[in-house]
C-alpha cells in the first residue's frame, strides 16, 4: 500500500510534462499491472509494453495509447480474471497523467494544423453554391461528379474529398454549363404562357391508345369522354381528338388507365411539353378517378372499358420531371371520382424537362401472364387525365439577377451573345464584380482580378468573342482552388472562415450576403449573433439541405435504392416507389421535426408521433391516415414505430431487400444510434442466409456465436439487431418469416408487378435478447425502453455525429472533453436537439480550424 | 507525366503524309513520322512503346437468344454444340462460350439492358444510377492512345446506350453508320479543325490560370494542407495533359481507307442489314486503330415486324420473343436468332482475314456477344447467353458453371481488362477473373 501511494506521487509529479519516452512512472504502474501479460515474450494482444515507445506525434503510436487509456479506464484492463486490482488512486493518477500528455501532443499538433485538414467542398454543396450565388435554383450538376468519398461517415472531411483529373474536368464542365444556362434564361427569355397540353395529344399517349406491340389488355390507354367510353376513337374509326375546333369537348376528352408506368416515366410522358428554358413553372393537372368492370370470363382479369363507372375513391399520383433517364419527384396530389384541377404548385424545372403523372397506388406489370392485383370481380380502380397545364416561365426581380451577375446591364441577343463596346473596360469591371461576389472575402485579391482578367483577354485575342472569353473566365474562377476549397487556417477562424462554416453546416451551401455583411462589420464575435444566425438559418427553407444530406450519411439514407425488394419473396413491395419515397420522407420530416421543435435526442430512439401519408399508414397498420400528402400523427399507445429505428427507411438500408441480418441491424444501432464504433471483422464467410424457410438466421447465428472468437465482439453486436427481426425488409411488422420453396404451397394472392406470390409463412420470428449488460428484452418495444434508460449516451452520440459532420473532423481524444461540455449543456433542456446544434455552433471544437 | 502518345500507331508513310498536307501542313506532324516502335519494350502495359494494341468490342443483343437453341450440351473442349453454335462451327477454336453466368443483381427486365456492360445492381427500380461501363473504363485507361477514346453505337436506338460515364450519364449511341465513317475518315475542314483545337486551347488556358493560383495558394499553407492542394495541381496537370493528347489528334490527318461510304437503310425494318452494317464499321474502327473499344447495343424492343430475306415474319420481333411456347412463334424467331448467328460469324470471319503485324485482327480484338436476357420471354436476367470470340485468350470451349446461383459474368470483364494489359482486379461487382479462360 505504502508503494502505492508513493507510485501515485510519482505518477502525479510527471503531469504537465510532455516526454519523448514514456514517463519513467509509467513503467512502474504498467510494470505492476500490464507487462505480465504485455511484455515482449508473451506480447499478448500484439501488445509489448515493455517496448512500447512514447512518440505521440506518431499517429500510431498515439493511438496506441488512446487504447491503453480507454480500456484501463474502462476497468477491461487488467482483465477481470485477476484478482488484484490496481489501486485506485494510483490507476487515476496513471490515467490522469497518461490523458494529459495524449492532450498535450494533440493540442500541439492542433495549434499548427488544425483539427480538420483543407477540404474541397463536396459534389452537394459545389451544387448548392453554384445555385445559390448564380441565382439558378434548378440546377441540377450534383451527378456529373464522381461519388463523393465518406469519413468518419460523413463526406465532410478532407480525406473524404480526394481530387483527380476527372474532378477539374467536372468542375469545368459544370461551371460553363451553368453559366450558359443562366445567360439563355435571359437570352432567350420566352413570354410567360399558359398552356394546356391534352393527354390525348401526347405521342406516348396516343401510342399506348392505339395499342401497339405490348401495350395491348390492360397496358393499354383507353379514350374516355367524361365517363362516357369512346369506343370508334379506340378502333380508330373517329379521330383520337376533335382538336382546338370544339374546345367545349376537348375539355372532357381523356385517357384512361389501370395500370400505371412500366417504370416511373418509362412508358408515357407528357412529350409535347419541353421547358423553353431552365427556371420556375407552375403545373396543373385536371383528372379524375373512376372504375371499370371486368371483361366476361374467361377474360376477366381484363378491364372492360365499355363499362365504366365513376370513382370509387381517390388516387395518390407522384408526379416526376423526365428528361432522358433523370427523375425527380416534384410534387403529388390525390386525384378525385370528382373531375378537378391539381395544382402541384411552382416547380423549377432544368429546360428540355417535361413530367409524367403516376398513379402510383395501380400496378407495374412484368411479363409474363400478368394480372391487376386491383382487379376484383366488381372491376377495378383507374385514373383519367384530360390535360396537364403549363404556367411560365415565370419571373420575379431574381429571374435575371444571375446574368447581371455576369454581364451587368449589358445587352445579349437570343443566340446568347453579349455585346459590350468597351471590351477591355467591362472584363475588369465584371470581372472584379464576380470574385467579389464568388469568393465571399472581404477585398478582391487584385492578382486574382489580373489573373483572370488576362485569362480573358489572352482568350479574346485568341480570336474568342467577349462572350466566349468572359464566359472561360467565369469558368476558371469557379473551378479554382479558391472556390473549390475552404479557406480555415490553424486557431480562431476569422470571421468569414466562421461564416462559411456555419453555412456549410446548415445550408450546404456558401453563406448569403446577410451572413456575410456580419461577416464584414465583425460582428460575429458579438456575443449572440452567431446564435441568432443560427435561428435565422435554420428557419430558413434551405435547412433541409442540412436535414437532407445529414441523413443520407448518419442513417445511410441515401442507399434507400440500393436494393430492391426481391420479386420473389416481396412482390408487394417491389416497384413500389410511392411506398420508398414515403419512408424517406418521414425520416426527413422527423428529424426537421425534433430540430425545429427543440425535441429531446431521445426521440432518435422512440416518439410518440411520426409523419405519415396513406401507402406508409397502410405499411405501418395505422389506420384513418388519407391521402397523399406526408402528416404528422400521433401514434397509438403501444405502436412499435416511433423513433429512428423502426422506420421503414432504416429497416430498408439495413437489409438487402431479400433477407435481413442482426448482425448488420445490430452494428447499425450500435454505430449510429448509440456511438460506438464497431472494427470491421476478421475475413470470414457470411452466413449464407436460407430462403427456402426452413431455418431462421437466429439458428444460424447461434451456430455461428457458439465460437468463442467470434462470440467476444458478436455477443455485443448482434443483440439489439435481434429486436428488429420483427421488421421484414422494406419495415412491415412480421410474425413469421417468408420463404420460397417450390415443394410448399404459396399465400394466394398478387404482388405490385402482377405476378402471384411465390411466398410461403415459414418460421415464427423471435426478437428476444439480451444486452452485453445483461438487461434481457422480449422485444422492440422492450428494447426501445431500456435504450431509453441512458439518455446522455443517445445525446453524445447526437452531438458526436452532429460535430464530425459540421467539422470535417472525428472526435479526437482531446476533443472528449469539449463534446461533454456541449452534451453537458444541453441537458437542462432535456438534451433538445436544437439546443445540441446551438452548442456545438458554440463550442471551441466549432470556431477553431 | 509523359504518356507516349502516338506510340502504338503504325508510322506514317511519306505518302500518307502527303495526302494530309492540305489540311495540316503548318501543324506538328513530325513527332508522329519517327519509328515509334520500339520492340525491344518488356512493359506489358498498354500504354508503354511498342505495346501490342489490343481492343474490346462489346455487343448486346437486347431481345436475348432462344437458351434451348444456344446453349451447348457437355462442357470444356469436348462440348457439343447447340444448333445455333453449329452457326459458328468454323470459328469453333476462336471463341468461349458460357453457360450459367449473369449480373448478380441485375433484374428489372428490358431497363437492364443498360446494365450489360456496367453489371449496375437493380436498373428497374425508380432511382436507378448506372456506373461505369467496361468500354468506357477502357476509355479512360487507354483511350489517349486513339483518336478516340471509345466509340459507341447502336441499331434502331440513339439512346439506350450500352457506355455509360462513371457519374451514371450516358453516352448517346450513334446509330447511323455513315456520320460515324465520316467522323473517323473524312478530314474535317480547316475551320472545323480550328475550332476545336480553339476548344482544347480555351480549356488549357483555363486550366493554366487555375494552376497558377494553387500554386500561391500553397505557399500560404501547412504541410497537411499543402498535400491537399498539391493532388487539385497534379491534377491540374494531368487533365492538361490529356488535352494536349487530343490536341495532337486534331492536327493529325485521319486514316485513308478504301472502303466506300457505308449506306444506313432507312427502314427499322431492314434490323439485320444495320447489325451487319455496324459490324463493318466497327471492324474498319480497329482497323485503322481509330479506337480501341466499342460497344453496339442491337435494340430489337420496338422495332417493327422484320424483313428478312427469304423468310416471312408474322409479328414483331419483341413479341415473337414473347412466344408462350407457340410453335409458329418460335419458328419466327430461331429465323431471327440464326440471322443474328450468322452476322457474328461473319464479323469473326472478317477480323480474322485482316492481319496487323504478325496477328490477325482477331487475336487483337476481343468479340464480346451476350445479353441482357436470359430468357426474354419470362423476362429473366440470369443465365445469360455469352460468347467471347478472339482478343487472345485459349477458346474452343464451354465454360460451365452453376445454372441455379449463377457465377459473375463481371468476372470475365476483369479478365478483359487484364488481357488489355490494363491493371485491375475488379469490375462493378467481380470476385475474381473469369475462371477457366486463360491468355493465349
Amino acid at each position: 500500500m505504502l508503494r502505492d501511494v508513493f507510485l501515485t506521487c510519482l505518477l502525479l509529479a510527471g503531469i504537465g510534462s510532455l516526454r519523448a519516452a514514456p514517463p519513467d512512472s509509467f513503467a512502474v504502474f504498467t510494470g505492476k499491472y500490464c507487462t505480465g501479460c504485455h511484455n515482449s515474450t508473451a506480447k499478448t494482444a500484439g501488445l509489448d509494453l515493455t517496448t512500447l515507445p512514447f512518440d505521440l506525434a506518431d499517429t500510431g503510436n498515439f493511438a496506441e495509447w488512446v487504447k491503453v487509456h480507454d480500456r484501463v479506464r474502462a476497468g477491461e484492463m487488467p482483465p477481470k480474471v485477476i484478482k488484484e486490482r490496481p489501486d485506485p488512486a494510483a490507476q487515476d493518477a496513471f490515467l490522469q497523467l497518461l490523458a494529459s500528455s495524449l492532450i498535450a501532443a494533440e493540442q500541439k499538433a492542433t495549434a499548427t494544423q488544425g483539427r480538420a485538414t483543407e477540404r474541397r467542398l463536396n459534389a452537394y454543396e459545389y451544387e448548392n453554391a453554384l445555385r445559390d450565388l448564380l441565382h439558378a435554383p434548378w440546377l441540377q450538376v450534383k451527378g456529373l461528379f464522381p461519388q463523393d468519398g465518406e469519413a468518419y461517415r460523413f463526406n465532410k472531411s478532407s480525406s473524404a474529398l480526394d481530387v483527380s483529373h476527372v474532378h477539374i474536368s467536372r468542375y469545368m464542365a459544370a461551371a460553363n454549363y451553368a453559366i450558359r444556362e443562366v445567360i439563355s434564361v435571359k437570352a432567350i427569355q420566352p413570354p410567360t404562357a399558359t398552356t394546356r397540353y391534352y393527354a390525348r395529344e401526347q405521342k406516348s399517349v396516343i401510342q399506348k391508345i392505339n395499342n401497339p406491340r405490348g401495350q395491348a389488355g390492360d397496358r393499354a390507354m383507353y379514350p374516355i369522354f367524361g365517363l362516357k367510353p369512346q369506343p370508334e376513337v379506340f378502333s380508330r374509326q373517329e379521330p383520337m381528338t376533335v382538336g382546338a375546333a370544339d374546345p367545349e369537348a376537348r375539355e372532357n376528352e381523356a385517357a384512361a388507365w389501370v395500370a400505371s408506368n412500366y417504370v416511373t416515366g418509362f412508358t408515357y410522358k407528357w412529350d409535347q411539353f419541353k421547358a423553353p428554358v431552365s427556371g420556375r413553372y407552375r403545373i396543373r393537372f385536371k383528372g379524375y378517378t373512376l372504375w371499370v368492370a371486368p371483361l366476361p370470363e374467361p377474360k376477366s382479369y381484363l378491364p372492360d372499358w365499355e363499362r365504366i363507372s365513376a370513382g370509387r375513391r381517390n388516387e395518390p399520383v407522384n408526379v416526376y420531371t423526365r428528361d432522358g433517364v433523370l427523375n425527380r419527384h416534384v410534387g403529388s396530389f390525390d386525384l378525385t371520382p370528382e373531375p378537378a384541377v391539381h395544382d402541384i404548385g411552382d416547380v423549377w424545372l432544368v429546360a428540355g424537362e417535361t413530367l409524367v403523372p403516376d398513379a402510383s397506388r395501380l400496378y407495374r406489370s412484368r411479363p409474363n401472364n400478368y394480372r391487376n392485383p386491383l382487379m376484383t370481380a366488381d372491376g377495378a380502380p383507374a385514373v383519367a387525365f384530360n390535360w396537364m397545364e403549363v404556367e411560365g416561365p415565370l419571373y420575379d426581380d431574381r429571374s435575371f439577377a444571375g446574368y447581371r451577375l455576369l454581364f451587368g446591364d449589358l445587352p445579349v441577343q437570343p443566340n446568347l451573345d453579349v455585346r459590350s463596346t468597351e471590351p477591355l473596360k467591362d472584363e475588369e469591371r465584371l470581372m472584379r464584380a464576380f470574385l467579389r461576389h464568388i469568393y465571399r472575402q472581404p477585398h478582391v485579391d487584385s492578382a486574382d482580378v489580373k489573373r483572370f482578367v488576362s485569362l480573358v483577354e489572352e482568350r479574346r485575342k485568341a480570336g474568342l468573342s467577349f462572350t466566349q472569353a468572359m464566359v472561360a473566365g467565369y469558368t476558371a474562377v469557379l473551378a479554382s482552388p479558391k472556390f473549390v476549397y475552404l479557406k480555415e487556417k490553424p486557431g480562431r477562424l476569422d470571421d468569414y472562415a466562421l461564416a462559411t462554416r456555419l453555412s456549410l453546416f446548415l445550408w450546404n451551401s456558401l453563406p448569403d450576403e446577410a451572413l456575410l455583411s456580419r461577416a464584414a462589420k465583425g460582428e460575429l464575435k458579438r456575443p449572440g449573433v452567431v446564435r441568432a444566425e443560427t435561428d435565422r438559418m435554420l428557419a430558413d427553407p434551405k435547412s433541409r439541405r442540412f436535414v437532407d444530406s445529414f441523413l443520407d450519411y448518419w442513417i445511410d439514407l441515401r442507399k434507400m435504392e440500393d436494393s430492391t425488394p426481391s420479386s420473389a419473396l416481396y412482390n408487394d413491395y417491389y416497384l413500389d416507389e410511392a411506398l420508398t419515397e414515403a419512408a424517406t420522407a418521414e425520416s426527413q420530416l422527423f428529424l426537421d421535426d425534433m430540430l425545429r421543435h427543440d425535441l429531446p435526442a431521445s426521440n432518435v430512439v422512440d416518439s410518440n408521433f411520426t409523419f405519415l401519408n396513406e401507402r406508409l399508414a397502410v405499411h405501418y397498420g395505422i389506420p384513418e391516415v388519407k391521402g397523399v400528402a406526408m402528416r404528422h400523427v400521433d401514434l397509438p399507445p403501444g405502436s412499435v414505430r416511433g423513433g429512428f429505428m423502426t422506420q421503414a427507411s432504416v429497416l430498408k438500408v439495413t437489409a438487402n431487400g431479400t433477407t435481413t441480418s442482426p448482425v448488420l441491424r445490430g452494428k447499425w444501432i450500435m454505430e449510429r444510434i448509440l456511438g460506438f464504433e464497431i472494427p470491421p471483422p476478421p475475413v470470414v464467410p457470411a452466413v449464407d442466409p436460407d430462403i427456402r424457410g426452413a431455418v431462421t438466421i437466429r439458428q444460424q447465428l447461434d451456430k455461428h456465436r457458439s465460437d468463442a472468437s467470434c462470440a467476444t465482439c458478436h455477443s455485443k453486436i448482434d443483440p439489439s439487431g435481434f429486436a428488429l427481426e420483427s421488421f421484414d425488409v422494406m419495415g412491415g411488422w412480421r410474425d413469421r418469416y417468408r420463404g420460397v420453396d417450390e415443394n410448399v404451397p404459396a399465400i394466394k394472392g398478387r404482388g405490385k408487378n402482377g405476378q402471384p406470390f411465390a411466398f410461403h409463412y415459414a418460421l415464427p420470428v423471435d426478437s428476444s435478447g439480451v444486452l452485453p449488460d445483461g438487461r434481457r428484452f422480449a422485444n422492440v418495444r422492450d428494447l426501445k425502453q431500456l435504450l431509453l434508460t441512458d439518455k446522455q449516451l443517445l445525446a453524445t452520440n447526437m452531438a458526436k455525429q452532429l460535430v464530425i459532420y459540421a467539422t470535417g473532423s472525428a472526435i479526437r481524444f482531446s476533443d472528449r472533453e469539449q463534446l461533454e461540455k456541449i452534451v453537458q449543456a444541453a441537458k437542462s433542456d432535456s438534451y433538445g436537439l436544437r439546443t445540441i446544434v446551438h452548442n456545438v455552433v458554440e463550442s471551441d471544437l466549432f470556431r477553431n480550424k | 507525366m509523359t504518356l507516349p502518345r502516338f506510340a502504338t500507331r503504325r508510322p506514317l508513310g511519306r505518302r500518307r503524309f502527303l495526302r494530309g498536307v492540305g489540311v495540316s501542313l503548318a501543324l506538328p506532324l513530325l513527332d508522329a513520322m519517327s519509328p515509334v516502335f520500339a520492340k525491344s519494350s518488356k512493359s506489358a502495359s498498354p500504354l508503354a512503346p511498342g505495346a501490342k494494341p489490343r481492343r474490346v468490342l462489346g455487343i448486346c443483343n437486347n431481345l436475348g437468344l432462344l437458351g434451348d437453341q444456344f446453349f451447348p450440351t457437355g462442357q470444356g473442349r469436348d462440348y457439343v454444340a447447340s444448333p445455333y453454335l453449329k452457326l459458328l462451327q468454323e470459328h469453333r477454336e476462336d471463341f468461349t462460350v458460357f453457360t450459367g453466368v449473369s449480373h448478380p443483381n441485375v433484374d428489372g427486365g428490358h431497363p437492364a439492358d443498360i446494365c450489360f456492360l456496367t453489371a449496375a445492381p437493380h436498373p428497374g427500380s425508380g432511382s436507378f444510377r448506372n456506373t461505369i461501363s467496361l468500354d468506357q473504363y477502357i476509355g479512360e485507361q487507354i483511350g489517349i492512345l486513339t483518336r478516340f477514346p471509345s466509340l459507341t453505337l447502336a441499331v434502331n436506338t440513339r439512346t439506350r446506350s450500352l457506355s455509360w460515364t462513371g457519374t451514371g450519364v450516358a453516352i448517346p449511341p450513334e446509330d447511323k453508320a455513315a456520320a460515324v465513317f465520316k467522323e473517323m475518315f473524312l478530314q474535317g475542314s480547316a475551320e472545323q479543325i480550328d475550332a476545336q483545337i480553339q476548344k482544347l486551347d480555351t480549356g488549357q488556358s483555363i486550366l493554366d490560370t487555375v494552376a497558377d493560383q494553387a500554386k500561391t495558394l500553397q505557399a500560404s499553407v501547412g504541410a497537411r494542407d499543402r498535400d491537399r492542394l498539391d493532388q487539385y495541381f497534379t491534377s491540374v496537370r494531368d487533365l492538361e495533359h490529356r488535352l494536349q493528347a487530343s490536341k495532337g489528334w486534331e492536327r493529325k490527318p485521319k486514316p485513308v481507307v478504301k472502303a466506300p461510304v457505308p449506306i444506313d437503310p432507312a427502314n427499322s425494318a431492314a434490323y439485320m442489314e444495320k447489325v451487319k452494317v455496324m459490324y463493318d464499321l466497327a471492324r474498319l474502327a480497329f482497323e485503322t486503330d481509330s479506337t480501341r473499344s466499342v460497344t453496339l447495343m442491337l435494340e430489337g424492343t420496338n422495332a417493327p415486324v422484320l424483313e428478312i430475306r427469304n423468310a416471312h415474319m408474322t409479328d414483331s420481333y419483341h413479341n415473337l420473343t414473347h412466344h408462350g411456347k407457340s410453335e409458329s412463334k418460335l419458328a419466327e424467331l430461331k429465323i431471327i436468332d440464326g440471322c443474328h448467328m450468322k452476322l457474328l460469324s461473319g464479323l469473326i470471319a472478317d477480323l480474322k482475314s485482316v492481319c496487323e503485324g504478325e496477328d490477325r485482327l482477331l487475336d487483337r480484338t476481343m468479340v464480346l456477344y451476350g445479353s441482357n436476357f436470359g430468357d426474354a420471354n419470362a423476362h429473366t436476367c440470369f443465365n445469360l447467353p455469352v460468347i467471347l470470340a478472339g482478343g487472345g485468350f485459349r477458346h474452343g470451349q464451354n465454360l460451365v458453371f452453376d445454372r441455379i446461383t449463377n457465377y459473375p459474368l463481371p468476372n470475365l470483364y476483369v479478365s478483359m481488362l487484364q488481357r488489355l494489359g490494363i491493371e485491375a482486379d475488379k469490375f462493378s461487382t467481380s470476385t475474381g477473373t473469369m475462371r477457366g479462360l486463360e491468355f493465349a
